[in-house]
C-alpha cells in the first residue's frame, strides 16, 4: 500500500476528498462557528459596558442624594423606556412630529430624574439625564446585537449573522466611546464636543447673559461696530440647549445679516484630529430637527450660514477633551472674529452659535 | 489582544494669570470649572483663571 504513488494512494485521496465533502455540506456551519466566536466576544464586551454604565449611574445618583432610598428600581424601570418614532409614509410635517416626540421624552426623563430626589441641582439633573441616556443606549445596543446573534444561531442561518458581523466594529466603536465617556460626565469635565461652547463661552465672559430659550444662554456684545448675538447651551451642566428656538427669537426681534456656527465634526479616517475647517451651511448634529429649523429660519430670512468645525473621532467627541482639541480654542476664536470681519460690514448683526454639549463649560 | 496596552486618561487643568499671562499645568481637581478663578499666581500677585481642562492618554 505504501509503495503506491500519491495519485493512487487511497489514503491520500481520502485526505483530499473528505475536507471537500465536509466543506460542501457543512461549510456554512463552520463559518457560523468561527463568526459566532468573534460576535460572542463583542456581546460579552457590550454586556460589560451596559452593566458598568448602570452601576456608575446608580453610584452617581446615590452620591448626589443624601436619601437612603435605593434608586436602583426606578433607574432599571427607566433603562427599558423606548421611543416610537412617528410614521414617515407621509413625510409632510414629520420634523414637527419628531421634535415633539423627542422633546416629550426629554421632558419626561427630566421630571423622572427630579422625582428621584428633590435636593438634586439642575447641573446634577442634567448629568444624571446624560448618564441615563448612555446606560439606556448601551442596553439597547446589547439587546439588538444579542437578539440578532441568537436568532441566527437558533435558525442556524449563516447569512443572518453577516450583517451583525459587518456592523459590529462600528457599534463597538460607539459603545466603547459611550462607556469611556461616563467618568467625564460624572466629574463635569469638558468633552471634545464642547469645543463650540468653549469658544463662544469665552467670548461671552464678562458680558450680561440671559436665558433666551430652554437651557440656552445669550449674550449681546459689540465687536468692531458690529452687533454680536452669542449663543450657547447654558453651562456647566450637560446639555446642548435649544439653539433653534433661540435663533427664532433673535430673528423675530432683530435683523440678522449672518449666522456663524462653531461645532465639532466627525473626522474621516486619515484626517488629523483637532484640525480646523471652515465651510457653509448649518454645522449641527443630532436627530436633525434643530438643523432643519435653523435652515428654515435662515432660508426664510435670507441669512447666510457660515461654519467652523474642529475634526475629531467619535470617542474624542464624547470623552474628556484632548489637549490637541483644547489647544485649538484660541485659534478657532480668532477665526470666528476673522469670519465676522470678512462677511459683514459695520452696523450689521451676527449670531454666533457654539454648538455641542456644554458639560463643564460655563459662559 | 495579549499585546494591547491598557490606556489610562489623566486629566489636567491649565491655569493662566490674566495679569502676567503665565500659564501652569496641574492635575485636575473635581472642583475645577473652566473660566473660573483658581489660585494665586506664583509669578505675580494676580489670581489665575482656569484656561483649559483636558485629558492625556497614558499607555501602560
Amino acid at each position: 500500500m505504501f509503495s503506491m504513488s500519491d495519485e493512487t494512494n487511497p489514503l491520500m485521496m481520502l485526505v483530499w476528498i473528505l475536507p471537500i465533502i465536509l466543506f460542501v455540506f457543512y461549510g456554512q456551519h463552520i463559518q457560523l462557528l468561527v463568526t459566532s466566536g468573534e460576535i460572542k466576544k463583542g456581546i460579552k464586551k457590550l454586556d460589560g459596558f451596559r452593566t458598568n454604565s448602570k452601576k456608575e449611574l446608580i453610584d452617581y445618583v446615590q452620591k448626589s442624594t443624601s436619601s437612603n432610598d435605593d434608586p436602583t428600581k426606578k433607574i432599571e424601570q427607566f433603562l427599558d423606556y423606548f421611543t416610537i418614532m412617528p410614521v414617515d409614509m407621509d413625510p409632510n410635517g414629520i420634523v414637527d412630529k419628531v421634535r415633539h416626540t423627542v422633546r416629550s421624552r426629554e421632558e419626561y426623563t427630566r421630571n423622572h430624574v427630579k422625582s428621584i430626589s428633590p435636593e438634586l441641582s439642575e447641573i446634577e439633573i442634567s448629568r444624571i439625564q446624560t448618564l441615563l441616556e448612555i446606560a439606556s443606549s448601551l442596553q439597547m445596543i446589547y439587546k439588538i446585537v444579542n437578539h440578532m446573534f441568537l436568532t441566527a444561531k437558533k435558525q442556524k442561518n449563516y447569512p443572518l449573522i453577516l450583517p451583525v458581523q459587518m456592523i459590529l466594529p462600528f457599534l463597538m466603536e460607539h459603545a466603547t466611546a459611550m462607556n469611556a465617556a461616563i467618568p467625564a460626565f460624572k466629574l463635569g469635565q469638558p468633552l471634545g464636543d464642547g469645543i463650540g461652547p468653549m469658544v463662544v463661552g469665552k467670548m461671552m465672559l464678562n458680558s450680561e447673559k440671559e436665558i433666551i430659550s430652554f437651557q440656552t444662554s445669550l449674550a449681546k456684545v459689540e465687536y468692531e461696530n458690529r452687533k454680536l448675538f452669542l449663543l450657547k447651551a447654558e453651562g456647566p451642566g450637560s446639555t446642548v440647549g435649544r439653539p433653534d428656538d433661540a435663533l427664532q427669537k433673535i430673528v423675530d426681534n432683530d435683523k440678522i445679516d449672518a449666522v456663524i456656527m462653531v461645532d465639532a465634526a466627525l473626522k474621516m479616517e486619515g484626517e488629523d484630529s483637532a484640525s480646523v475647517a471652515r465651510g457653509f451651511g448649518a454645522a449641527i448634529g443630532g436627530i436633525g430637527t434643530e438643523k432643519f429649523q435653523i435652515e428654515h429660519i435662515t432660508t426664510q430670512n435670507r441669512i447666510p450660514i457660515f461654519s467652523i468645525v474642529v475634526k475629531q473621532s467619535v470617542k474624542e467627541a464624547i470623552t474628556l477633551m484632548t489637549k490637541e482639541i483644547a489647544d485649538q480654542a484660541d485659534n478657532v476664536r480668532s477665526q470666528v472674529y476673522e469670519m465676522i470681519l470678512e462677511n459683514t460690514t459695520e452696523g450689521q448683526s451676527v449670531v454666533v452659535i457654539g454648538v455641542g454639549n456644554t458639560a463643564g463649560v460655563p459662559q | 489582544m495579549i499585546f494591547s496596552k491598557k490606556e489610562i486618561v489623566l486629566a489636567y487643568t491649565v491655569e493662566k494669570c490674566p495679569k502676567c499671562k503665565k500659564s501652569s499645568k496641574r492635575d485636575f481637581s473635581e472642583t475645577d470649572v473652566l473660566f473660573t478663578l483658581s489660585s494665586k499666581c506664583t509669578f505675580c500677585d494676580g489670581i489665575t483663571v482656569i484656561e483649559k481642562i483636558f485629558g492625556e492618554i497614558l499607555q501602560k
